[in-house]
């Protein structure tokens, strides 16, 4: 039974490493999420135990299982599907802006604003004008 | 214990109903400062209050001790949510006399305070991640701020690479829960020797890589830059004054008080990596010529000494490791701020700045680096003192000139002060106000030395 879920936590933890360092946000996103994931398996795992429900009133010379780490990755998992929105959210505004979801193009967009700032003569990242539109 | 529900709680409600209305309106940024005002009040009061008597326990919802989850309020976490709390009011003081240009801002300032000081509060490992990624959260998007699209690119590098770290820490309390029984920080750091030298150095790695990355240590310091250059001034300043201390808290809290033989174990490590921020932040410092992006490396450099610290350990060494973040958490604050003004003072602001940075009296910096300097010489072996004293200072030395490269850049180069309106004359007395705190800490450093040394007996009590 260790075993098994070690192998999975592992997999799935690889897919999410291995997503995570391709160019697609989407993709990194997700992989992301596959890691978090893993994560809140390894916490069930933590604190495997075989037994009753632990719903009051206990059944007598019972084992109970540990409903702590259960208690803990409904937290997990409900932080990590919000984290999860947000980041779409920010991949969908990088989207928008350059009608792109790959990384390569987003920077190299970037890397041509900047140059063309440079060529302005107006490289201040600290704060131009606040009152006027930046 | 009132207290201990006010620092954390105010800010969360007024977070909650102000995340409904338009915060670019003043009044709305008004009443975000009075809840914030609220919580560092409180926290001013709660740590006069464990100076004085000792740690402040409550249990949250009256249940028996071991039971509920503890919020534990001790000399080294007070002292980090005073400054920390303070850096944020700070921020948000600047952004709401200069004008908010986002109508979440103030509510997301609330929720970073929320989280922050439920952090340096906490007595409950899980709790303390919860609050952990309630805070980051608030910052990733705090650093879109203004929807740039190099901003937006920032957060979501900054998003991906600390919910990795987050990921890892969420690990790392399983496995100490696995292996103690206990989520809460007190029983664990009881239970944590019986558990043997094979398990708890994985998990104590597990914790030194989630902490490394958020105060961006010296291999996982890839994303802080382009985060650091892409954030607003006000932004900026939260990130490295008060988010960046969860990194210094959470590796004195966990290390020391929690796993101290892990951490003696360890120490080798550590003191190589923490040399190795210290160059290669000041190499890299050097090089820059945005003041941004000077700061940003300067903040590797920064988290090394904090880690040399730690890794000399002993009361003297967590005193100097906790004083270092203290007035490195201050420095930042005011130069992020400052650089994001115009206008007469300011530059004379920056420049206590600077001197703190390099450690120059009568700025505080001085007496940081001197707790450090002491330290050094604590530790065991001459030629080991030696070389720590000697690189502390060439670190010094090295950020004495990036420090003022940029002074020169900014405020010495005909043309450049003079373009553009100065800035709101509240906003230039602000900086100038943490200035000033900054050379009176440097001048009468007493209560800071008494706080060190209290934070630093907590650590040294548990272990």
């Amino acid at each position: 039974m260790i075993f098994i879920i070690s192998l999975a936590i592992s997999i799935i933890f690889a897919a999410g490493s291995y997503l995570i360092l391709q160019r697609n946000l989407i993709r990194v996103v997700i992989g992301i999420v596959l890691i978090s994931n893993a994560a809140n398996l390894f916490i069930v795992a933590a604190g495997i135990t075989r037994g009753q429900a632990p719903i009051y009133p206990l059944p007598d010379g019972s084992e109970i299982s540990d409903p702590l780490v259960q208690a803990m990755v409904l937290t997990a998992i409900v932080i990590g599907s919000s984290v999860a929105a947000l980041l779409l959210a920010l991949s969908y505004r990088l989207y928008t802006s350059h009608n792109s979801i790959d990384v390569d193009d987003i920077s190299l967009a970037e890397a041509e604003a900047a140059e063309a700032l440079e060529r302005d003569e107006s490289p201040e990242l600290i704060d131009p004008e606040r009152e006027g539109p930046v | 214990m009132i207290l201990i529900t006010l620092t954390i709680g105010v800010t969360w409600v007024f977070g909650a109903a102000l995340a409904m209305m338009d915060g670019r309106r003043r009044s709305v940024g008004i009443l975000a400062l009075l809840g914030l005002g609220t919580s560092l009040v409180s926290a001013i009061l709660l740590g006069i209050r464990v100076l004085q008597e000792g740690k402040v326990v409550m249990i949250a919802g009256d249940w028996p001790l071991g039971l509920g989850i503890a919020l534990r309020a001790d000399a080294l976490g007070v002292t980090f949510a005073v400054v920390s709390c303070g850096v944020v009011f700070a921020s948000l003081l600047y952004e709401v006399i200069l004008g908010v240009r986002s109508r979440t801002f103030p509510a997301l300032v609330l929720f970073l305070n929320t989280g922050l000081m439920g952090i340096f509060l906490t007595g409950d490992m899980f709790n303390f991640y919860v609050f952990f990624e309630i805070a980051m959260t608030a910052s990733y998007v705090l650093t879109g701020y203004r929807e740039q699209d190099y901003q937006v690119r920032a957060a979501f590098i900054f998003a991906i690479v600390n919910l990795l770290g987050s990921v890892i820490f969420l690990i790392a309390v399983a496995g100490l829960y696995r292996i103690t029984g206990t989520l809460d920080m007190m029983i664990a750091a009881e239970r944590i020797g019986e558990a043997g030298p094979n398990p708890t150095i994985v998990i104590a790695t597990a914790i030194f890589v989630a902490f490394g990355l958020k105060i961006g240590l010296f291999p996982f310091h890839f994303w802080l830059p382009a985060v650091y250059v892409g954030s607003h001034a006000p932004v900026a300043a939260i990130l490295s004054g008060a988010v960046a201390n969860i990194g210094g808290y959470g590796l004195l809290r966990f290390g020391g008080y929690i796993m101290p033989d892990q951490l003696a174990f360890g120490a080798p490590v550590l003191l190589a990596l923490g040399s190795a921020s210290i160059i290669y932040g000041a190499h890299q410092a050097v090089a820059r010529h945005s003041p941004v992006e000077v700061m940003a490396y300067s903040a590797i450099g920064q988290a090394g000494y904090i880690l040399i610290a730690l890794a000399i350990g002993g009361p003297i060494g967590y005193a100097g490791a906790v004083i270092y973040a203290v007035v490195n958490s201050l420095n930042k604050g005011l130069i992020f701020l400052a650089t994001g003004l115009r206008g007469w003072m300011v530059g004379a602001a920056f420049a206590v700045g600077a001197f703190s940075i390099a450690g120059v009296p009568p700025a505080a910096g001085f007496i940081s680096k001197l707790a450090l300097f002491r330290a050094a010489i604590a530790w065991n072996g001459i030629a080991g003192s030696v070389a720590m004293v000697a690189l502390i200072f060439v670190g010094g030395a090295i950020s004495f000139v990036y420090s003022f490269q940029i002074y020169q850049s900014i405020y010495l180069k005909p043309g450049r002060m003079e373009a553009g309106k100065p800035s709101p004359l509240a906003a230039r007395i602000l900086v100038v106000a943490l200035a000033a705190l900054l050379v009176a800490l440097g001048l009468y450093p007493e209560p800071l030395l008494y706080i060190g040394a209290q934070a630093a007996e907590v650590l040294v009590e548990g272990s």
